[in-house]
């Protein structure tokens, strides 16, 4: 797993597994590897690990259960709500970047429509080949 | 109980140069943390002071309390070179031999290590190439069970694969509360390893700072946050 240097690395593994709950890789009540698989899984320190868990467990994502480990929520809404959050923060650097371009609203939605079909295509292209 | 290591107003010359200067230094905790520093900056010698390796310093060092370095030597397990080791023996020899001087040596943990580095225990020293001989010094050094870790520059001169299998084991066999300081002037491969950086410049410690720290502090890598600590003036490459 390659991380951004520039960003801490306890963050960047909380968006790793948060990404994998999202898209349904870890699904609810899943137990997580042990921490120091997830460390050598990662290529990173246990203690980075531990911090990232830690967050985890405090946002309610993660369940701690004594002696036996760490699990995904089976609590649906904060699932959802954690989409939610990430949906939100990655249209609003999307946003943000062609609203500084001064790019009229209208003309965003046209460009994201336009460009959802033609990735459409793409993946139909792709499906077949 | 977790490690602590603390270097109090260490000063150390070597025919009247000075190589160390006022270094003071806290490590506590179960870490892993970065030695950086240019070539020559004495990031060696600090680690053989700690190592009681090398003597005739001023000031105090201890882990765990404990001052005196025979009682210290104990407490550490220091990456050796090998260089004293005839080269006509075999990996075997020389894992018999530190079997044999240290009573901490794990061996369980030993034949982990090598299966997992896939060293060939009939191989003589002489045959090993760099990466494979680092490989043996890390097993080696790991199989040992103390409460700190001194691994001088493990990653010099070696290919990005050995690099990062020595990462990975590092990983997965330092136990869990030990300290491991680990010394490079290459920051950038084992900074997602790091809890802590070290930087001596100019004879003392220049910096000690947790690495997310810097990260969130300062939004640059670990390596961008080092090259600008000496600037372009004083660049002597």
């Amino acid at each position: 797993m390659e991380f951004d240097d520039k960003v801490p690395i306890y963050y960047q593994i909380k968006t790793v597994i948060y990404d994998q709950i999202i898209a349904g890789q870890l699904a609810p009540g899943d137990k997580l590897p042990a921490v120091r698989q997830l460390a050598v899984s990662l290529t990173v320190n246990v203690n980075t690990v531990q911090r990232a868990l830690r967050e985890m467990i405090d946002e309610g994502v993660i369940i701690s259960q004594r002696g036996k480990g760490n699990f995904v929520t089976d609590n649906a809404d904060i699932v959802e709500q954690l989409k939610e959050k990430l949906i939100n923060r990655y249209l609003k650097q999307f946003y943000d970047r062609l609203h500084r371009l001064k790019i009229s609203n209208q003309q965003i939605i046209d460009e994201v429509t336009a460009y959802i079909e033609r990735q459409g295509d793409l993946n139909d292209n792709n499906a077949e080949s | 109980m977790t490690t602590t290591l603390k270097v109090e107003q260490l000063n150390y010359r070597r025919n009247l140069k000075k190589i160390l200067t006022n270094v003071s230094l806290t490590l506590s905790g179960n870490k892993i943390v970065g030695l950086l520093g240019e070539n020559g900056a004495g990031k060696t010698t600090l680690m053989r002071l700690i190592a009681g390796v090398a003597k005739n310093a001023s000031g105090t060092i201890s882990i765990n309390d404990e001052t005196d370095p025979a009682t210290r030597k104990s407490l550490i397990s220091y990456s050796n070179p090998l260089g004293g080791m005839a080269s006509n023996k075999r990996i075997s020899e020389i894992k018999a031999f530190y079997q044999q001087v240290y009573p901490d040596f794990d061996e369980q943990k030993y034949d982990q290590m090598i299966s997992f580095l896939k060293l060939d225990e009939t191989q003589r020293l002489s045959a090993l190439s760099k990466g494979t001989r680092e490989k043996f010094v890390i097993s080696l050094t790991l199989a040992r069970q103390t409460s700190v870790y001194l691994l001088d520059e493990p990653f010099s001169g070696i290919d990005s694969m050995s690099r990062k299998k020595i990462i990975n084991s590092i990983i997965q066999w330092k136990p869990v509360d030990s300290l491991m300081i680990i010394s490079d002037h290459y920051v950038s491969e084992i900074a997602p390893i790091l809890d802590e950086i070290v930087v001596i410049k100019d004879n003392t410690v220049a910096v000690h700072k947790a690495a997310d720290v810097i990260r969130e502090e300062s939004g640059q890598s670990i390596e961008d946050y080092y090259e600008s600590l000496y600037g372009e003036a004083d660049s002597n490459d």
